[in-house]
């Protein structure tokens, strides 16, 4: 409500606020127009063409005139075009009459006759119109530009409002279709953190107009499930168009966050080959421990369109069972990616100049994104394909509890483990040791301020002399620890 | 079937972004934003009703990408400062706008 109050208050102004600004101009315009036709026919009775004829005829009308002025005018106006009529035929005759006088005549007596009918042409040329430049015209086809573009700002708030109820539609059969499986499954259907008590509210937490969160809590082996629904931006006309270039479709990105004890130390991912081969370089968990090349799900009995990425073997054979293969099999074709890691940090944080980095905090997730199918042109009953999916999330929470790598994996993934982090180290080793520097330079200073600033002379002595105190303590420690490494060596 | 649910284990939701930077994963509406403002000030001191127009459109792309943390005074103002250059173009030139072909 609040969002379509926003729209139309400003539009219904723009529309209010043209007719405002045309209206004053109209009024000059008109009165001008009326004006020059007042003036042509005043000074039309004093034109050449109809000096001859005219002359005579206005004596006539001019008594007739007398009585009033608006008829007056009028009949002026009848008169004058009676006159040129009249004067025109008139001349017409006279002219002939003339033709045909002087044609009785010698030829040789009169010279120049031809050169009377030259003018009687230049009279007949047609008279040639200009239309007026659009900008001086006065009518609302020349706002053709004005009217394009606020039919455009229509288009763009119809389309608006029409993809805001198609998401909102689409959400909420997503959200029916599944309700019955989160309910039976998690205590904490529903919330959006703002509540002081944590009751189910029972709907999606809308983030936009195209993106719905679900916060769902309450059950053994995890902490709890963040679903999102990320639509197409339906209601931005721009991307409506941009998506006729490219199609795209709507996503569901699930976030299962896990307890320590719930997880063994693997990472695992599962998924197309494009967004393998993108997770891979973006996600800083998978580029570290899953160094190869995506592997072809086909060996696993996947389709050959999904590929895999493991920390080892064994715990891709623990993963694929015959029920998980199952599932992917039967739903390929809406997997977009799986992703099961014990050292999921995130994508990849691009180090800043200067800035010592501790080892990113991770979290024990399992990721899930699928695809909507429909690629776009989804309808409300698509949701329900979506469901078997989500038997296969609560199935994945499950199975992961329970597996667990035998000794050898464990050492291996331990070995891998020390690795990264030695080799992050190693890395930020240097910066470490700036760092450590120029904090101890900052203490320094800092004192040596401490002790400008004491006013009294006496403080200031003392604390000079604590200071230098320190400072022979420190050189003597060092140098007892540089005998003892000499002791030792030796 | 024994009910899988734990009430005594829930966790309150906290949303993920605030910390990770909001505009990272789609920064339209700040775009949209900037440019609509540029190309109001651009309609109200050249005088140009094209670039006004413009503004009006880049007030209104950015109000449909908006996030909704965002708050609405920011789209408000946007919204006014981009229908008043239109207004104002045409109040001090009422002729209609000419294309440019």
């Amino acid at each position: 409500m609040r969002s379509a109050y926003l729209i139309l208050i400003p539009a219904l102004l723009l529309l209010l606020a043209l007719p405002v600004s045309r209206g004053r101009y109209n009024d000059e315009f008109d009165d001008g127009e009326d004006l020059a036709d007042f003036d042509d026919n005043d000074f039309a009775e004093f034109e050449d063409m109809n000096d001859d004829q005219a002359a005579e005829a206005e004596t006539a009308p001019s008594p007739r005139a007398l009585p009033s002025s608006q008829p007056e005018e009028d009949e002026d106006e009848d008169e004058a075009t009676v006159e040129l009529e009249d004067g025109m035929d008139g001349f017409d005759d006279s002219e002939t009459q003339d033709q045909h006088m002087y044609s009785n005549y010698d030829q040789e007596e009169f010279e120049g006759i031809g050169d009377m009918e030259k003018p009687g042409h230049s009279m007949k040329d047609p008279l040639i119109i200009h239309t007026v430049p659009a900008h001086l015209q006065n009518s609302w086809e020349s706002y053709y530009m004005e009217i394009l573009m606020v039919t455009g700002l229509l288009a763009y708030i119809m389309n608006y409002i029409i993809g805001k109820n198609k998401n909102s539609r689409l959400a909420q059969a997503w959200f029916n279709s599944h309700k019955e499986l989160l309910e039976s499954n998690f205590a904490l259907v529903g919330d959006d953190g703002t509540s002081k008590d944590a009751v189910s509210t029972g709907k999606l937490n809308q983030e936009n107009e195209h993106i719905y969160n679900l916060w769902c809590s309450g059950r053994v082996c995890c902490e709890g499930m963040l679903i999102q629904l990320k639509f197409l931006k339906r209601q931005d006309l721009l991307n409506v168009l941009a998506r006729m270039m490219r199609p795209a479709g709507d996503q569901v990105q699930i976030k299962v966050t896990l307890n320590e004890e719930d997880m063994d130390t693997f990472v695992f991912a599962v998924g197309t080959k494009k967004s393998m081969a993108k997770l891979q370089k973006e996600m800083q968990d998978l580029s570290e421990f899953c160094g190869d090349k995506p592997k072809s799900g086909a060996k696993y009995g996947l389709p050959e369109s999904l590929s895999i990425l493991s920390e080892m073997g064994e715990v891709t054979d623990g993963v694929m069972d015959n029920k998980m293969v199952h599932y992917i099999t039967n739903h390929a074709d809406k997997i977009e990616s799986i992703h099961f890691s014990d050292q999921f940090s995130g994508p990849k944080v691009m180090q800043e100049e200067g800035q010592p980095l501790k080892l990113p905090d991770t979290k024990k997730s399992l990721l899930f994104t699928f695809n909507v199918p429909g690629m776009g042109n989804t309808s409300p009953k698509d949701m329900d394909a979506l469901l078997p999916l989500m038997n296969m999330v609560i199935y994945s929470i499950d199975k992961v509890k329970k597996l667990r790598l035998n000794r050898e994996g464990k050492i291996k993934a331990d070995r891998n483990r020390a690795r990264v982090e030695e080799n992050f180290l190693k890395q930020t080793h240097a910066q470490r040791q700036e760092a450590a520097q120029t904090r101890r330079e900052e203490k320094k200073r800092a004192e040596k301020e401490r002790i400008m600033a004491e006013e009294d002379p006496e403080r200031q002595r003392r604390l000079e002399e604590a200071a230098q105190r320190r400072e022979q303590k420190k050189i003597e420690k060092k140098q007892m620890k540089m005998k003892q490494i000499k002791v030792k060596a030796m | 079937m024994s009910d899988l649910r734990r009430p005594a284990k829930i966790l309150r939701y906290k949303a993920p972004s605030t910390e990770s930077n909001p505009t990272l994963e789609d920064p339209t509406p700040d775009y949209m934003n900037l440019l609509g403002m540029i190309f109001s000030m651009c309609g109200l001191m050249l005088k140009l009703k094209w670039c006004a127009w413009i503004a009006v459109y880049c007030s209104f792309i950015s109000f449909a990408n908006s996030r909704s943390s965002e708050d609405t005074k920011q789209m408000m103002s946007s919204f006014m400062l981009s229908i008043s250059a239109v207004v104002m173009s045409y109040l001090q030139n009422p002729q209609p706008m000419s294309p440019p072909w």
